[in-house]
């Protein structure tokens, strides 16, 4: 049966400063690129219908062709819709609108889609309608939650491994590891949802496994340096890349069905697994071995 | 070695067994079949899984009740009625039924102003005004006005036949839901918008300064029906209406106000009465008031005049009110039976949904695909790092146990399933099975394992890891699932998400160890 080994990587042929330049630079880049969105739009990530209030409308449309199809849509609605999208192969599209800017109130908007989408004979699928003081209200929500779910992780580290440089290892990748991902939806044009918001605190918890394996086996475990490494990595990268293939799949599929929540969870877990590999075998591996030869020796 | 000695050596393999027999006997046994209608989708099925609405279809509605409340306000020895006459007497509707007082201690209690668009300013203004001292006033409503208006919208839900409806609160308490399996969206909104105040009225002329006027004027309130019927056709006679009766108490009051506004004239009234013309000459009217604007307007027939006139009616005080559609009598019905809402919905600040049953069919065979994909793409990757079936295929059972029992417990709580309980138990196979590589390659690491003493010492190694992992997936998921900072929509996917993890830590992980240690250990 075929296998895949997880490779040895020679660690001593890089210096501490080399290993940890990398994962450095990308979570510097990561931070310009939401800093920069912060300060050209406002917001550190574009926030989609659940935070900014709307309505979504899934409707059936009878028509001959993918192009007629979204024209029927266009011209069905008094309302211009921020996006329409096509649920796999069949006839059912998403269609968006944004209640920003605009005089119509939330309930109102809902009422008058429903109605021309009857009008026009569409087969109305779905409608969700999300107010706009309700948006910001679960964006604040949100924003408490990931922040008291990072602070949680960090004091169970800090409880977990009892010294500083071992344990803000652990914590200073998890940060990247949530910061990259919000840095790929800017650059790819996600938007945050209520799924990339589960995403985000589901990285939290998922991403430091890999990183408490190799802390446990640098640390807590007799036997080289280099040795506990590999075997900490053989395991940590088996795991995340099940992970990753898993997430992935879901990802995939779940845009082809049009099922939102499952296709951002499984985005933004990708992302961010990926990050994790990066991050916990480049950044975490140089500290760890900074604190092992120079940090316990002083 | 007895058959006593292996069961207790494999103890934890037991424990999953027995897990696992409970949770098929949860999932499909007849005897544990969702009883009553709880929730918005109680449905035959295969399983006794309950499906929540994205999945089964139906409207959920999510809003804040408008209002503001005044707390520790000094009633000063007058009762709730009279403060709420007095205070609404300073506000520019003047409508009592805006202003709600209640007791809290003997002499003070809460003030709570539940118009639309009222403001702080709005209950502060009109509590000066009306010489009341008060000592905070803040957003929102009071519990008990939270709980009646849920015990009303309840009553309204079943009233209009919307069995299998849910009313409840979320978030810390400010938010209301409602889910009912109807997917009619507007219709939906309209029944639970109304605050449904439905009062009767005269409509009549009074001579006052020498000039002549009409006015209304409330003969019987929403309190005073004894019985209110179902809104009826009446094809053969006065078209759509709903019966009534007025209560004994009331009925000579009732009698007497029909009788001096001149409804019950002799020879019965002929009403003209138009909204759109405003006042107009006619003779009186009885109108249908409903949240203050007219439903329809009709006159009293001879006999009916007679009996009142006489005095007979009060003896048996029947009424029909005469709607005009039949829908409107729906709504009248409705109102009169489940009565008038304390505080309305501010709908623009919340949520609406709604999903067709067609649209639910396919999230669940969609939801069903991704996750045997997910799960066939993990088998895949495990099977492949490994080769070695004797490892990998105890890893992908053990995966899908821990689905299992979740399901099992899903069933068993009538949790109702969502898309985002199915992304948690995605999530649950993937932690799941990274804690699974964790044991087997510490358990296979250096050489073979031999002996029993190697096993249980790398095992119990390996399960730090795993443990310290499990923690931080719960610390990490827990402010998701907490009411406090949910409100509702991915509640489902961190709890179930963290009772994978316990399951997983408690009951299948480790009876993975105990299968990895037989098929590796025996020899």
């Amino acid at each position: 049966m075929a296998r895949f080994e997880v490779p040895e990587v020679d660690y001593t042929r890089y210096t501490n400063r080399q290993l940890a330049a990398i994962p450095l630079a990308v979570l510097a880049v990561a931070i310009l690129v939401i800093g920069g969105a912060y300060v050209t739009t406002g917001t550190p990530v574009d926030p989609g219908l659940d935070f900014t209030g709307g309505t979504e409308m899934r409707v059936a449309v009878d028509a001959p062709s993918d192009a007629q199809a979204r024209e029927d849509i266009r011209e069905a609605f008094t309302a211009t819709p921020n996006s329409i999208q096509r649920v796999g192969n069949s006839d059912v599209y998403i269609a968006t609108f944004q209640t920003e800017g605009s005089e119509t109130e939330q309930s109102e908007l809902t009422r008058q889609l429903e109605s021309e989408a009857d009008a026009a004979g569409f087969d109305v699928r779905s409608i969700e309608g999300v107010g706009a003081a309700f948006g910001s209200e679960t964006q604040q929500r949100a924003l408490i939650g990931v922040v008291a779910a990072f602070a949680g992780m960090a004091a169970l580290v800090f409880a977990l491994f009892r010294t500083f440089v071992p344990s803000i290892a652990v914590v200073v990748s998890a940060f990247s590891d949530i910061v990259i991902p919000v840095a790929l939806m800017n650059l790819l044009g996600i938007e945050l949802t209520l799924g990339t918001v589960a995403a985000l605190l589901m990285l939290i918890g998922y991403s430091v496994d890999s990183d408490i394996l190799l802390n446990n086996s640098v640390l807590r475990r007799s036997g080289d340096f280099y040795e506990s490494t590999y075997r900490a990595m053989r395991t940590g990268v088996t795991m995340t890349l099940t992970s990753i293939a898993a997430m992935a799949v879901m990802a995939v599929v779940a845009s082809f069905f049009g099922i939102g929540l499952l296709a951002s969870i499984g985005t933004i877990l990708v992302f961010g697994l990926a990050a994790d590999l990066m991050n916990t075998y480049l950044l975490n591996v140089s500290l760890l071995r900074w604190y092992k030869f120079e940090g316990v020796a002083r | 070695m007895s058959a006593w000695e292996t069961i207790k050596e494999n103890w934890r393999v037991v424990m999953l067994v027995f897990m696992l027999v409970l949770s098929t006997l949860f999932l499909f046994a007849p005897a544990f079949e969702p009883s009553g209608s709880q929730g918005p989708a109680a449905q035959e099925s295969a399983t006794n899984l309950q499906y929540g609405l994205e999945l089964s279809g139906g409207s959920r509605i999510r809003a804040p009740l408008v209002g503001v409340t005044a707390e520790e306000v000094q009633f000063e020895g007058r009762d709730t009625a009279e403060v709420e006459r007095q205070v609404a007497a300073e506000l520019e509707t003047g409508d009592s039924s805006d202003v709600i007082a209640r007791f809290s201690t003997n002499s003070s209690g809460t003030v709570e102003l539940v118009t639309e668009n009222a403001t702080q300013a709005d209950l502060r203004n009109a509590l000066d005004a009306a010489g009341y001292e008060y000592e905070t006033v803040r957003d929102g409503v009071t519990d008990e006005t939270r709980q009646q208006t849920i015990e009303v919208l309840e009553s309204k839900i079943n009233a209009a036949g919307l069995s299998g409806g849910s009313v409840r609160t979320i978030g810390n308490g400010d938010f209301v839901l409602i889910e009912v399996p109807n997917d009619d969206l507007s219709e939906v909104r309209d029944l639970v918008n109304s605050r449904g105040t439905v009062q009767i009225a005269a409509y009549h002329e009074v001579q006052r300064n020498n000039t002549t006027e009409y006015v209304n004027t409330t003969v019987i309130r929403q309190e005073d029906f004894q019985t209110v019927g179902t809104a009826q056709q009446g094809e053969q006679g006065p078209g759509p209406n709903v019966p009534v009766s007025v209560r004994q108490s009331e009925a000579e009051r009732v009698q007497r106000l029909f009788v001096e506004t001149g409804v019950a004239g002799q020879g019965g009234t002929d009403c003209t009465f138009s909204q759109e013309n405003g006042p107009s000459t006619t003779e009186p009217c009885i109108l249908i008031i409903r949240d203050g604007t007219v439903v329809s307007s009709f006159g009293m027939n001879p006999s009916l005049a007679q009996s009142m006139r006489n005095g007979e009616w009060a003896q048996d005080p029947q009424f029909i009110l005469v709607t005009g559609s039949f829908e409107r009598a729906q709504d009248v019905s409705v109102d009169l039976r489940a009565g008038a809402l304390p505080a309305g919905l501010a709908l623009d600040e919340g949520t609406a949904t709604s999903i067709s049953a067609a649209q639910g069919d396919d999230f669940k065979r969609d939801s069903l695909i991704i996750g045997l994909l997910a799960v066939l793409t993990v088998a895949g990757v495990v099977f492949f790092r490994y080769g070695d079936p004797k490892v990998a295929a105890p890893m992908v059972v053990t995966a899908f146990s821990e689905v299992l029992i979740l399901l099992g417990f899903a069933a068993f709580i009538q949790y109702p399933l969502d898309l985002s309980v199915i992304a948690g138990f995605i999530a649950v196979i993937g932690t799941g099975v990274d804690d699974l590589v964790i044991i087997a390659d510490e358990v296979m690491a250096e050489g073979d394992v031999n002996s029993r003493r190697v096993f249980q010492s790398r095992f119990r190694k390996a399960f730090w890891v795993v443990g310290a992992a499990a923690a931080t997936t719960i610390v990490a998921m827990a402010p998701l699932a907490s009411p406090w900072l949910s409100l509702g929509d991915l509640q489902g996917f961190a709890i179930f998400t963290i009772l994978g993890v316990l399951v997983g830590v408690l009951i299948t992980r480790p009876a993975y160890g105990d299968i990895l240690r037989a098929l590796l250990t025996d020899r």
